[in-house]
């Protein structure tokens, strides 16, 4: 062992000075009117060295690691899998009205700037829990969901500036043009296979955005469009002063004092009661039969279809489904930013939403919800570190994807135990 | 219509298109082989475009200056530091989740993609660095006054480069043990590895190999645009993905024709319509192609196995 | 006996009034926004290194009414979105006064946050004329107009009698606002214009655009953008032997794109604001930045400085830290700040704010044409 272990691990630590001193010993600095170079500091340069050191001494005793490692026992993961599948249920349902009326009342108790960010954090459910059907449940490599979350932020600013349309009727139009953008997309591309479909979906999702960046007169390009409006509440405004005539506002209506804040909560509120909406028709519909086929086609597409389903007509479903989703959520997202622009749906932004579904757990609704939490709000914690928070986070994908695969909570599916005849 | 403007553009694409060629065989290779997309690899790319810059202005503080030898230096500087971080990335990010759900490597590489591209932003400044021309000059054609079509010394290079290293690229996976060893580990991984064949060796071999001939085209680019930052390999990554399934993934000379189309649908958008929709046009493409002949140009097609 | 308990009981009440000043010596909040991270980072040193030093004085004068400023700093990357985020940060924080932000494109959805809360905010670097054009009451700025900056380049064209003259740009709300105002200034004056046409920000290859500008032919090309791409156009185009002068905003009027471009910068014709640090009554400020090892030449340095000043004088001047007083304060009032007397008209733009027209040379330096 000794002489192709020392080798090895000879080759790491020369290949880790490779990578890292050229990159990190020498910075490119501009001088003036040219480009110099300069050493790093030392402290750098020792890192560097005792980086490759690390992985020296720990390619070396990699066996003796790797088996002390295996000695410490895993951290048991709550289970509950002892439980009947009815009980389970109901326990999940009661967990979940506990959570829903928790995040209810939370907002009245918390900072401005938290529920700000715990309304994104629901715009991201939503699309995730959009992309979870796409992906986990259809097993369909979508990189260009981004597209529909820009179809219904656009809709509802277009439709807001052009015509002067309300939040509410654009909620569902968005969401609506949105799946028919997914139905139009999927038709053609739903009879490309795994990867070729995940690069047609880059694809389109690249030209949605190009266009948008393009079509000035109409989009206002790079410019994006601005001043969209917050929703109302009956009618009333949130704003220090009524924008549209004949409305009153919210705080004149009830007689108190302006508060910046209930309009932030008032859209928490919103994106709860619609994350909360499609949590529960994608679960109705992972019951229902097409959900099942989706799992079907997934599993085994010759099997399924031997069996009689269509596969056009399953795939597109669940491409419409998960596109209607990410319709609504993109009209909440404008709203709460009331500016949206062509940077907003670039391509890392569908790779975190396809991040989410993968570290969540594919098919796993809950995990999905609690990636979602995680990944949006990790960043916003690690703010003191802004400058590696991207750093951070990319290395985090990696290392979920080596150490737990199967995401945060895995899917489970309901099954029946028979008992073993003692 | 073969006027000197559309040989002008024609040109511009060629160049454009042998550099994505070059960037489309590591994409190629690898999903040939173990069947996924490689994310990271326009950052493998920008990293020997950055290696590249930092040799010759290391050169430069020595006041070495014969041309020669600062393009030997660069080039191997970005051929060994690429390759050791294509291996690096190989070994970290891919070996451990090789054969689970066809989503997880892809996860793992755009993790990689988005943690290298910071690596360089935190290490090097997000600034656009000026990479000096060292290539200067070219030859005109045309009476004076027209317009006069020109063909500068640095095309040439990107040209005469890209084909020596097709060529020697096609004599090595065709002649040579570990080539021959490739092309049946892309067959059957299984069945080469009890063939005896160190299945392991050889993709991290393909990722070296496609690493390499990434940093060539990091120290060509680099010279030809004028200046890199951390981004640019993203987006270059892309575009070669895009050539690399146009000619049909999996087959090396199917990247050089989608390279070849795509820079040079580029360039005639640009210089035809607008330089606004040169993308949509090559995704459109995409799109296009593969719906008529869903694996690439040149791609074998896909036979269900039941 | 008497005598030291009154002494107790006076140093009691004085420790007690002291404590009292003490609290009520609370600090004023100016929120710093703009891009640490990012392509335009250099551009938001400039604005951070300005602003530090403002705050720096001002507190080592005594504050102002008696209270210190203290900076909370924020990064927006230049993305719309994270502007947004961090406006509500700012706002969370209890900011009042903000300096900022730098790209229109975040100035914009971020203002719209600021007016709804009450908050001031004045930008040292966006030129876009729609951020002050929405009737806003509390967006100033301490930067021209892209409206007065256009002009002034297309006049300057024309009054060199070309033919033909292309206009580019990125298509970013900086550059095609600049590009568009330059392409009707010089129609009006009869100049043809006979291509205008978008990049895209970030690309790296224009050499089929280069080979359209030869097609063209034409003798001056109007760049609207940064330095990033003018500097790879410019170097491109010498590669191609094109023979026109480019002229770009202040926004490529940076060393770095001599690092890009070299030679093919010599002669580049740039609209800057005239160099505020050359100014002689600047010369004990532009000591300072350089005691402190920092560079005060940047467009956006002084302008930042400024923006922290008119802040800090305008409050002064309301007897207030009220945002809706002191933005009456700013509109009624006249300023003498680094970058000259600052005046305001209704909508929160400068009454005049001057560009001039330098020529770039390729080692960086400048000298004024006109």
């Amino acid at each position: 062992m000794a002489t192709s272990n020392l080798k090895h691990a000879l080759f790491c630590a020369i290949i880790t000075l490779v990578v890292s001193y050229p990159i990190l010993g020498f910075n490119l600095v501009s001088q003036g009117t040219s480009v110099g170079l300069e050493g790093a500091n030392p402290t750098t340069v020792t890192a560097v060295f005792l980086a490759a050191l690390a992985v020296f001494l720990f390619q070396l005793f990699r066996d003796q690691i790797m088996s002390g490692l295996g000695r410490v026992p895993k951290p048991a993961l709550p289970t509950t899998r002892n439980m009947s599948d009815a009980t389970r249920v109901r326990m999940q349902n009661l967990i979940i009205l506990f959570v829903v009326i928790g995040a209810a009342i939370w907002p009245f108790l918390a900072s401005r700037g938290s529920v700000d960010l715990a309304t994104l954090v629901l715009i991201y459910v939503m699309l995730a829990l959009g992309l979870n059907v796409v992906v986990g449940l259809a097993g369909l490599l979508d990189l260009g969901y981004v597209a529909f979350y820009a179809v219904g932020a656009y809709t509802f600013a277009l439709l807001s500036q052009y015509f002067g349309i309300s939040f509410w009727v654009a909620l569902p139009t968005g969401a609506l043009l949105a799946a028919l953008f997914g139905l139009a997309l999927g038709f053609p591309v739903l009879r490309l296979r795994g990867d070729y479909l995940a690069i047609v979906t880059l694809g389109f999702g690249e030209i949605i955005r190009i266009l948008l960046n393009n079509w000035t007169s109409l989009t206002g390009g790079p410019n994006g469009i601005g001043g969209i409006p917050d929703p109302t509440l009956f009618g009333m405004e949130f704003g220090r002063r009524v924008k549209e005539e004949g409305n009153i506002s919210f705080h004149d209506f009830f007689g108190i004092a302006y508060d910046s804040t209930h309009k932030i909560i008032f859209l928490y509120l919103i994106a709860l009661v619609l994350a909360v909406m499609t949590f529960f028709a994608i679960r109705r519909l992972m019951q229902m039969p097409v959900g099942r086929s989706w799992e079907a086609l997934r599993e085994d597409e010759i099997a399924a279809r031997s069996l009689g389903l269509s596969r056009t007509g399953v795939k597109l479903s669940a491409f419409t489904i998960g596109a209607f989703f990410a319709g609504f959520a993109g009209t909440v997202f404008a709203s709460k930013q009331g500016f949206i622009s062509p940077e907003s749906f670039v391509f890392l932004e569908s790779a975190i939403i396809l991040a989410i579904v993968v570290l969540g757990g594919m098919g796993s609704q809950f995990g999905v919800i609690l990636a979602a939490i995680a990944v949006t709000i990790l960043p916003e914690l690690a703010r003191e570190f802004s400058e590696y928070r991207m750093l951070i986070f990319g290395a985090a994908m990696v290392l979920m994807m080596v150490w737990r695969p199967q995401g945060l909570l895995p899917m489970r599916r309901i099954h029946i135990h028979l008992d073993k005849p003692e | 219509m073969l006027d000197a403007y559309f040989l002008q553009q024609l040109i511009n694409g060629l160049t454009i298109g042998s550099a994505y060629a070059l960037i489309a065989i590591g994409y190629t290779m690898v999903y040939g082989i173990i069947g996924m997309i490689n994310f990271a690899h326009g950052e493998i790319y920008m990293i020997g475009a950055y290696t590249a810059l930092i040799a010759i202005t290391g050169l430069a503080a020595l006041g070495v200056a014969f041309l020669p030898i600062v393009l030997l230096v660069a080039l191997i500087c970005a051929v060994i530091v690429s390759s050791s971080a294509g291996w690096a990335v190989e070994r970290i990010a891919y070996r451990p989740v090789r054969g689970r759900h066809r989503l997880i490597p892809l996860i793992s590489a755009i993790g990689m993609s988005i943690f290298l591209q910071n690596y360089v932003h935190l290490a090097q400044g997000s600034r656009n660095m000026g990479f000096p021309l060292l290539i200067e000059g070219g030859f005109r054609f045309g009476a004076e006054g027209d317009f006069q079509t020109s063909i500068s010394y640095i095309q040439i290079t990107i040209f005469i480069t890209t084909l020596i290293c097709m060529a020697g690229l096609s004599w090595f996976i065709a002649k040579s043990r570990t080539g021959r060893a490739c092309r049946a580990v892309s067959q059957d991984l299984g069945m080469s590895s009890l063939l005896g064949i160190d299945t392991n060796r050889i993709i991290a071999a393909t990722f070296v190999i496609g690493a390499a001939l990434a940093a060539v085209a990091g120290l060509l680019l680099g010279m030809y645009y004028g200046s890199i930052d951390p981004l640019f390999g993203f987006i270059a990554g892309l575009k070669a993905f895009t050539a690399a399934v146009l000619g049909g993934i999996g087959s090396i000379p199917g990247a050089m024709l989608g390279g070849l189309i795509l820079g040079v649908s580029e360039s005639m958008t640009s210089g035809y319509l607008s330089g606004e929709y040169k993308d949509v046009v090559s995704f459109g493409l995409l799109i296009l192609i593969l719906l008529f002949k869903p694996t690439g140009l040149l791609g074998k097609p896909e036979v269900e196995k039941i | 006996m008497n005598t030291s308990v009154k002494n107790i009981v006076t140093a009691v009440s004085a420790s007690a009034a002291l404590m009292a000043s003490g609290s009520a010596l609370a600090e004023i909040k100016i929120g710093i926004a703009g891009p640490m991270t990012g392509p335009v980072a250099q551009y938001g040193d400039m604005q951070f290194s300005g602003a530090r030093m403002a705050i720096e004085q001002i507190n080592a004068d005594g504050g102002v009414m008696g209270e210190k400023l203290e900076a909370v700093e924020v990064d927006d990357v230049c993305d719309p979105k994270q502007a947004v985020t961090v406006a509500n940060r700012l706002v969370n924080e209890g900011v009042q006064f903000v300096v900022g932000h730098l790209c229109s494109s975040s100035t914009q959805p971020a203002s719209d946050i600021y007016e709804d809360e009450g908050i001031l905010m004045i930008t040292p670097a966006s030129t876009s004329p729609e951020i002050t054009s929405r009737g806003y009451e509390l967006v100033f700025r301490t930067i021209g107009l892209d409206s007065m900056q256009g002009p002034v380049a297309g006049e300057y064209l024309a009054s060199l009698n070309p033919d033909r003259v292309a206009v580019i740009h990125d298509k970013q709300q900086y550059g095609e606002g600049i590009a568009t105002a330059v392409k009707e200034t010089l129609e009006e004056k009869g100049v043809e214009v006979p291509m205008f046409d978008g990049i895209t920000a970030g690309d790296k290859d224009f050499s089929s655009l280069v080979t359209k500008l030869k097609q063209a032919d034409v003798d001056y090309v109007y760049y609207g953008g940064y330095h990033p791409e003018l500097g790879l156009i410019l170097r491109q185009a010498r590669q191609a032997n094109l023979d026109a002068t480019f002229m770009g905003p202040e926004g490529v009027g940076n060393k770095d794109i001599n690092s890009i471009a070299g030679e093919a910068a010599e002669g580049l014709l740039v609209t800057l604001p005239p160099a505020f640090d050359e100014k002689e009554a600047n010369q004990e400020l532009v000591k300072a930045f350089e005691e402190k090892g920092e560079d005060p030449s940047g467009p956006f340095v002084l302008t930042s400085y400024a923006a922290v000043q008119l802040i800090a004088e305008g409050i002064e001047k309301a007897e207030s830290t009220d945002p809706f007083d002191v933005a009456a304060a700013l509109r009624e009032g006249s300023f003498e700040t680094p970058i000259g007397t600052v005046e305001y008209d209704s909508k929160g733009d400068m009454e005049s704010f001057e560009f001039v027209v330098y020529e770039w040379h390729s080692d960086g330096s400048k000298t004024p044409v006109n």
